[in-house]
């Protein structure tokens, strides 16, 4: 169970245009269910294109399965009822309120014509507002929000969309330090977490997220992906990345002098 | 609320002209024609002529038109994220006028589709020039970008404008009927014009309400759409069609009437939100409401001569719709 890349290859324009670049080149590897997966890697490396393809948004060459189930295959109803995906930024020109925008978060657990929601989509959506702390805001409409602000509303729509596979694309970069720590630790409680499945099955909750932030990727993630130029550069757990010449080549510079230089300005 | 507000503008509208019918009669009129109560003794037979063909027939097809015009804007501004896109921007207005306007010219006539020829070629219009837009879209821009089709749809209105325009003046014979229909008119409607135009608005209607949560998912963009399930190119193709449905019908009985379909959905997302469950019927009713005042205006303000609606709408939209859009960033 999980998800499984094999050769996969993907890129921009036209679906009928041969030359076009690909961004994503042969990727191959698998991630475990119940797992948290961290995505590095500088600028341009694939990550969000990455992110794109595993929530089929974007097409792609070669095969991805999602618990057997090959994901080009899948309608859309069933593969966002398996996968959410907050992407990155995102323009508003609509004023929704916060509790609306959040509410279609539960869009496919709504019945199709008439159904209104349901006692147990309030309080999904209730809590979700709750973990990032947008009680207060319930009534806001969109436009009044600040960039923070707007980033938690559309997190606390991905999670009421109550799917055991959650991908994010960067998910802390307009936070405050304070909703950041909040977030990384929901994050954690989150991941692994057991539920049942509509067949009777229990399966474990799945984090993918990519993160600017390489600190709090360490932090929260049992598994790493390094990326660079389309490809993946290596993937491990914490030590076998933590490894200085990987990230060096990640990012082109020395990551772990750099760090530990800012360390010291703590350490006084 | 807006539906009183919309049986009074069309009370109003029918009210006023040549000679004023009040209310009251209007009632007793209504009576008398509606549930075979006795004649009004009091009200002379010309007035109930006067309000029951020409009056009538006129004001709800204004309410009817406009309602459809600001429904479909108000969709077509959402599935792009757009909130200056309207059937207009995306040629579907001016495509509808060019279908409907080879019927005239050509003095076509097809059999079986009698009184529903001109409606049939207006939708036909406007639906090739909406698909041919997107699809055109699609070929110069893979994903199919939202300023893409805005763009190139204004583009082909232009060039649409111009093919009606040439063809009006060497179908001289017709000219003066070519000319009011790209300013739009309401003169001279009979009540099968109404009948059609309702049954069109109420069969668009209930199909974009099916759409109605849909249409809030795709405000936010096809990706997070997609994220949310929406299989949005699908579904955008869908309403993008039942839009041009409601424009086409609408305007190859009226002409084309610009900013009614701007300023309507405005106003409304305005002061009741965004959320389409109430922005697609609340359009409907604000659209009619505005069209049959500028209907009213068109025909009173240089009374007898009766202005080209599209050219009040414009008049008193243009300005409206600076202040609705502009002003807001001011605060």
């Amino acid at each position: 169970m999980g998800i499984q890349l094999k050769q996969v290859f993907a890129g921009y324009g036209s679906p009928r245009n041969e030359n076009q670049t690909d961004v994503l080149k042969n990727l191959t590897f698998g991630i475990q269910e119940g797992q948290t997966v961290c995505i590095l890697g500088e600028n341009g490396s694939g990550k969000s294109t990455l992110l794109r393809v595993l929530a089929g948004t974007l097409h792609y060459r070669g095969s991805i399965r999602l618990e057997d189930t090959e994901l080009a295959r899948m309608n859309r109803r069933n593969l966002s009822s398996q996968i959410a995906f907050m992407t990155q930024f995102s323009n508003v020109y609509f004023s929704y309120s916060v509790w609306e925008t959040v509410m279609l978060g539960r869009y496919l657990k709504l019945n199709r014509f008439l159904g209104r929601p349901t006692e147990t989509d309030r309080r999904r959506v209730a809590e979700c507002l709750e973990m990032t702390g947008l009680s207060g805001l319930k009534e806001a409409t969109l436009g009044e929000l600040s960039g923070g602000q707007l980033q938690r509303v559309f997190l606390a729509r991905t999670f009421a969309q109550d799917t055991p596979y959650i991908l994010l694309d960067e998910p802390t970069n307009h936070l405050d330090l304070k909703y950041q720590s909040q977030l990384a630790q929901y994050l954690k409680d989150w991941a692994g977490r057991e539920r049942q499945y509509p067949d009777g099955t229990f399966h474990c909750n799945t984090l993918i997220g990519v993160f600017h932030d390489i600190n709090l990727a360490l932090q929260i993630a049992d598994e790493l992906i390094v990326m660079k130029e389309g490809e993946i550069l290596a993937c491990g757990n914490k030590s076998q990345i933590l490894q200085a010449d990987i990230l060096q080549q990640a990012y082109g510079m020395d990551v772990s002098t750099y760090m530990k230089k800012q360390l010291e300005i703590w350490n006084g | 609320m807006t539906v009183l507000a919309g049986m009074f503008a069309l009370a109003v509208s029918i009210a006023v002209g040549s000679v004023t019918i009040p209310i009251k009669e209007q009632v007793l009129i209504l009576g008398h024609k509606l549930f075979g109560a006795a004649k009004p003794e009091s009200v002379e037979a010309s007035l109930i002529s006067i309000m029951w063909s020409i009056r009538m027939p006129r004001a709800f097809l204004a309410f009817l038109a406009g309602g459809a015009l600001s429904a479909s804007g108000a969709v077509i501004q959402s599935v792009l994220q757009n909130p200056l896109a309207s059937s207009y921007t995306l040629g579907v207005s001016s495509g509808a006028s060019l279908g409907a306007a080879i019927v005239t010219v050509t003095e076509l006539s097809i059999p079986f589709l009698g009184v529903f020829l001109l409606p049939v070629f207006g939708f036909a219009g406007g639906l090739l020039t909406v698909l041919f837009v997107i699809a055109f879209s699609a070929r110069i821009d893979g994903n199919v970008k939202n300023h893409t089709i805005v763009l190139f749809g204004m583009v082909m209105s232009l060039f649409v404008n111009a093919v009606l325009t040439m063809l009006s003046v060497l179908a001289s014979e017709h000219e003066h009927q070519l000319l009011a229909w790209q300013m739009g008119t309401f003169a001279g409607k009979r009540w099968y014009h109404v009948g059609i135009l309702a049954a069109a608005c109420l069969m668009g209607l209930v199909l974009l309400l099916r759409d109605h949560r849909e249409l809030d998912i795709l405000s936010f963009g096809d990706e997070q759409a997609l994220a949310i399930g929406v299989d949005a190119p699908r579904v955008k193709k869908r309403l993008i069609v039942i839009a041009a449905f409601l424009t086409g019908v609408s305007v190859c009985f009226t002409g084309t009437i610009g900013f009614i379909d701007l300023i309507a959905p405005h106003m409304v997302r305005r002061i009741f939100g965004s959320v389409h469950r109430l922005v697609l019927p609340m359009s409907f009713l604000a659209g009619g409401i505005c069209m049959c005042l500028a209907d009213l205006l068109a025909r009173t303000i240089l009374a007898p001569q009766d202005l080209p609606v599209g050219a009040v709408t414009a008049l008193f939209g243009a300005p409206f719709f600076m202040w609705l859009y502009f002003g807001k960033k001011g605060n």
